[in-house]
């Protein structure tokens, strides 16, 4: 327990799992820590939150499969109560005439599957899903590493850094010039030089825009495509594990390690403004008008609240803030939650319960994903929505375990549905509930009578994303996750280092590199870097 | 025995003659193939009716590298930039602000445009009238441009290193360009970030909040590729175009006297002066190699030319699909050249009026004719027109960019009498199952563009003496680009500098010994810019030990 006012070493805005990883980090390595959340509840995103009477449902995030394995170990997050489930299926795609491509963790059946789709692609998945780690192997070594400063040595140096760089040679000659060719392609295209059966290209593709106001013609979408695989278990078909209790039962166990570290946590203590001096962050100010003084300012809110809302336009500057006030964060999903009082059917999956144990995705084809698109470019939802749902309580029941007997509770991000809705559409209060029901059509498509076993719906549009998480524009990722805000410019050029705008700030969640998803890589990269500032009694950071 | 020469190079546009002009210069025996009967590729002028000449593809010029005019001293074979003055965009009645009053204080038009020019003052007046923020943005922005133009130009004449090779000296120029990035102030860094990773819109977005200003500008994003303006990318293609307005005079785009054709014949006449032969309707049909090595090509009249050195002008797939025998490069390397993406998205319109149309914007026959005509009312339009094309079909409304040289030339018609060019967005060379060919297509489609002229001047419908509608397909098939790409391979990221055309093959050589590419489809990209034949013709002398005369 913390006494009166003190100083501290740092103080952490924001309970989220990368705050909460950072904290964990900085108090590991000495430092006097403190954590404020603003709700009455930690994990940000990574939240398990009650539907109904003894039904409990991923708040926003559902698979937590990118998590670093070196923070697993480096914080014993198993010790303090995290236990992962992983089923065999990773990706389940119905189609509306009920056929369907299936995608297991194990390769050979994945293979053995997709004979009956196309030959060709059968003969390319293996290839293909090697080459997605290979190459994810070296965007792990770029993810785990803070960028360069590019004050000196410079972006030259720095292309030649990553030329020299063992990783990269790693890949051999020509992996090296591929990933330089690849990085900024169109997911579409991507997936269109190895497969020919539009159902599969979808089904892969889906990774390269989730969460991310493009569409699978957008180029760079390769590159979040090839992300979500770096340093994970993911490879061609993506990562989907689950979190005992629901992801929110992660962020309690970082929690617990943070505070098994010497971390302090508070809830209901929203930060009102950080204080700086002569370019030097001093502490931050709280809604009461609390002051809390410390070396070090970290943030785990997004860089644009940051440095918008919380620090003093003076000390941010013009032109910085010019930058700020550009950084894009066009929210195009909203999540939704349901409670089932019976397992659906869905009409591909009649004989098989397994395939319902991974992410079920709808998304029929390429095209149909990237009309889905067009319309969010407009300012309109669309009104047959890519999904991604998942049904956790087959995988665990502990969900449900207050509910009747037979319920299940179903999670599903749905894109696209922009934060900012044309004039003549409306507000989003007017277009929610209509917006649910266009996902349940959708639904019906595969699994017909699912409508009729909704007994709870809970709808989080993009607005309600943001005033419930503090995400701005309603973007899970923080910053949209595009060519423009990768790596050395992440969220920005000159502050992708973690340190953002003035000394004793820095920034520790999505918004920084290698960005969005549960993966607590910006938080770990973070913690580094304020160590070594710091000067850190113990350095406990894995590289 | 047939002739030998030192070098023989495949096509005579406007990149082939200046790499022969270039050779020629430093002494080599050097001859031209040109398959049509006239030269310059995609950079010609026919007369496509009695009396009226149009540049049929490429219509305008401000790229061409200032070193190239000078060197081999075009202005003394012919060439001859006329300047063409501004943008006007005519909008919809009832889209733009209140009408400005004439000289005699009469309304012209209702005032529904956006028209800047090179008087800047004008200009920034005209933007006032929208929006006192983008008229103060405007300058700021110029500025900005020009010197991102000016640090990224040094580019243009580098030859791209392979980053996979353990060589350290190709390097060495991007060291330099290293050094000149942190000469630049935080903010212009950043702005150059964004100009490589950006789309149009959302770049200009961070300057602008007229919609027809950004739509407008946001136009020269998107030509000649197969993105939208608010496609990631497309940004850069914005700088690619700005790259000729800092030579001379700002945003110096121009016609050339006598079309485009004009550049070719000055540059022809400059590679005959340097003593370089040039042969018209002498199509190529093979590459000869032996043991690896290009020795001449073999023409469809059977007739084989013998030479040391073999330069390609023409597209990386023509090139080692078409005319290299099977088996010649290795899989991986026809795999590569295989993904390499054309998707022509351009079609060009050619008119040939009676008199000059009228729009109701802005009536009568004033100077906001002499410039470039766009018809690019908002960023939604512009985006609208990429979704048609998107899934396989010509743009409804389409993009179109609009110019009368017989305003600055009277020369290409009769007395009185006008050409119009219109170069239009997007005719995807792909069309969707269902639509047919583009033989099927190309008269509907001729509609579309004259429809869409004419939402914005009525007139320009009984004004039509005869039309010449150029399709994807028979830009492809006149030119040989292939899928009608007007850039010999779409300017996307992954496609440039040490990618293009082929990653680790961006210098210019390739497997085949003796064989080199020196068209558009290699650094730095398409457009009338020459850069390519020039940095070609340079390399290959500097492998043979020859001087660079």
């Amino acid at each position: 327990m913390a006494g009166p006012p003190r100083s501290w070493d740092a103080v952490v805005i924001g309970g989220g799992h990368n705050a909460l990883v950072a904290a964990a980090y900085l108090a590991r390595g000495g430092q006097r820590t403190l954590v404020l959340e603003r709700r009455e509840r930690l994990g940000g995103a990574a939240d398990t939150s009650e539907l109904g009477p003894g039904i409990r449902v991923p708040t926003l995030a559902h698979t937590v499969g990118r998590l670093r394995p070196s923070i697993q170990r480096d914080l014993g997050l198993g010790r303090h109560g995290l236990s992962l489930i992983a089923p065999e299926v990773r990706v389940f795609a119905p189609r509306a005439d009920g056929g369907a491509v299936t995608l297991w963790s194990d390769v050979a059946v994945t293979v053995d599957g997709l004979r009956a789709v196309s030959s060709t692609d059968a003969a390319a998945y293996p290839v293909f899903d090697r080459r997605v780690r290979v190459l994810g192997r070296f965007l792990d070594e770029l993810a785990r590493s803070t960028p360069p400063d590019i004050a000196s040595p410079g972006l030259g140096d720095a292309i030649a850094g990553l030329k020299l760089g063992r990783s990269f040679r790693g890949l051999g000659r020509d992996g090296a010039r591929a990933i330089l060719r690849v990085l900024p392609m169109a997911v579409a295209d991507l997936v269109a030089e190895s497969f020919e059966s539009d159902a599969l290209r979808a089904a892969i593709a889906w990774r390269g825009v989730r969460y991310g106001a493009v569409g699978p013609w957008s180029a760079g979408t390769a590159s979040v495509l090839l992300m979500d695989g770096a340093g994970n278990d993911g490879g061609a078909a993506g990562e989907t594990v689950f979190a005992r209790g629901g992801p929110g039962a992660l962020s309690d166990a970082v929690a617990a390690a943070a505070r098994a570290a010497g971390a302090e946590i508070r809830l209901n203590a929203e930060v009102a403004s950080i204080t700086s001096r002569d370019g030097r962050a001093m502490g931050v100010v709280l809604e009461d008008g609390e002051e809390i003084p410390a070396r070090s300012v970290v943030s785990g809110a997004d860089p644009k609240r940051t440095l918008l809302g919380l620090l003093d336009p003076v000390a941010l500057g013009p032109s910085l803030g010019w930058r700020a006030g550009n950084i894009r964060t066009p929210g195009v999903v909203a999540k939704v939650n349901l409670a089932l009082r019976a397992l659906p059917r869905f009409t591909a999956a009649v004989d098989d319960e397994r395939l319902l144990h991974g992410r079920i995705l709808v998304a029929p084809g390429i095209d149909p994903m990237e009309r889905a698109f067009d319309s969010s470019k407009s300012g309109r939802w669309s009104e047959s929505p890519v999904l991604e749902a998942t049904i956790p309580s087959i995988v665990d029941p502990s969900l449900v375990d207050g509910a009747p007997p037979g319920t299940h509770v179903m999670s599903v991000i749905a894109q696209y549905a922009p934060y900012s809705l044309e004039a003549s559409v409306g507000s989003w209060d007017d277009n929610r509930e209509a917006f649910g029901d266009a996902i349940i059509e959708v639904l019906e498509t595969v699994a017909p009578g699912i409508g009729a076993l909704v007994t709870h719906r809970q709808i989080l549009t993009p607005v309600d994303l943001e005033a419930r998480f503090g995400l701005t524009g309603g973007h899970p990722m923080h910053v949209e996750p595009g060519l423009d805000a990768f790596y050395l410019w992440r969220p920005l050029l000159g502050h992708a280092r973690y340190r953002l705008a003035i000394d004793g700030l820095y920034l520790c969640g999505s918004g920084a590199h290698p960005g969005g998803g549960i993966t607590g890589r910006p938080g770990q990269n973070a913690a580094r870097e304020i160590l070594h500032d710091l000067g850190g009694r113990r350095r406990q950071t894995t590289h | 025995m047939p002739q030998r020469y030192d070098a023989v190079v495949i096509g005579g546009g406007h990149n082939g003659l200046i790499s022969a002009a270039y050779l020629a210069r430093a002494g080599l025996k050097t001859v031209v193939l040109e398959k049509r009967h006239v030269l310059g590729g995609a950079a010609v002028t026919e007369e496509l009716f009695p009396g009226f000449r149009f540049s049929v593809f490429s219509y305008v010029v401000s790229l061409l590298r200032p070193e190239i005019i000078r060197e081999l001293d075009l202005p003394r074979h012919g060439l001859d930039i006329l300047p063409l003055d501004g943008t006007f965009t005519p909008l919809h009645e009832g889209e733009g602000r209140p009408a400005p009053i004439g000289p005699d204080g009469e309304k012209i038009g209702t005032g529904d445009y956006l028209w800047r020019v090179n008087d800047h003052g004008r200009t920034v007046r005209e933007l006032r009238r929208w929006s006192k923020l983008d008229a103060e943005a405007y300058e700021e922005y110029g500025q900005l441009m020009v010197d991102m133009a000016r640090f990224i130009k040094p580019i243009l004449s580098i030859v791209p290193p392979d980053p996979a090779s353990n060589d350290p000296r190709p390097l060495l120029p991007l060291a330099g360009l290293a050094r000149s990035f942190q000469r630049l102030t935080e903010r212009q860094q950043a702005v150059f970030v964004q100009l490589m990773t950006m789309s149009a819109a959302d770049f200009l977005g961070q300057w602008f909040e007229t919609d027809p200003l950004k739509a407008t500008m946001s136009a020269s994003g998107i030509i000649g590729t197969y993105q939208g303006v608010r496609s990631p990318g497309t940004a850069y293609v914005l700088l690619h175009h700005y790259m000729g307005e800092i030579d001379g005079a700002f945003r110096a785009w121009g016609i050339p006297k006598g079309g485009t054709g004009g550049i070719s014949n000055a540059i022809a006449s400059a590679a005959r002066a340097n003593g370089a032969e040039i042969r018209t309707e002498a199509a190529v049909a093979r590459i000869l190699t032996r043991g690896g090595r290009a020795t001449g090509v073999a023409l469809e009249s059977g007739e084989e030319i013998a030479a040391d050195a073999v330069l390609s002008s023409v597209d990386v797939r023509r090139t080692f699909i078409d005319l290299l025998e099977p088996g010649t490069v290795d899989d991986d390397f026809t795999a590569e050249v295989q993904r390499f993406k054309f998707r022509g998205s351009s079609g060009k319109v050619n008119l040939a009026l009676d008199s000059l149309p009228s729009f109701t914007a802005l009536r009568g026959e004033g100077e906001h004719l002499r410039g470039a005509i766009s018809l690019s009312p908002s960023i939604d339009d512009m985006e609208r027109a990429y979704d048609d094309a998107k899934y396989g079909h010509w743009s409804r409304k389409p993009y179109v960019d609009i110019v009368i040289p017989t305003l600055v030339d009277p020369t290409m018609a009769p007395p009185g009498k006008h050409v119009m060019s219109c170069f239009v967005q997007y005719a995807p060379y792909h069309l969707a199952e269902g639509l047919g060919t583009w033989d099927d297509n190309r008269e509907a489609f001729g509609d579309a563009v004259i429809n869409r002229i004419a939402e914005f001047a009525p007139d320009i419908l009984e004004k039509i003496l005869f039309r010449n509608v150029q399709t994807p397909l028979d830009i492809e098939r006149t030119t040989g680009l292939t899928e009608g790409n007007i850039f010999q391979g779409e300017l996307s990221l992954e496609q440039l500098f040490f990618s293009r055309p082929v990653p680790g093959w961006a210098r210019f050589r390739t497997p085949v010994q003796d064989l080199w590419l020196c068209g558009s489809s290699t650094h730095p990209g398409g457009g009338i810019m020459g850069a390519n034949g020039r940095i070609a013709a340079i390399e290959l002398l500097k492998a043979r030990g020859r001087k660079v005369a």
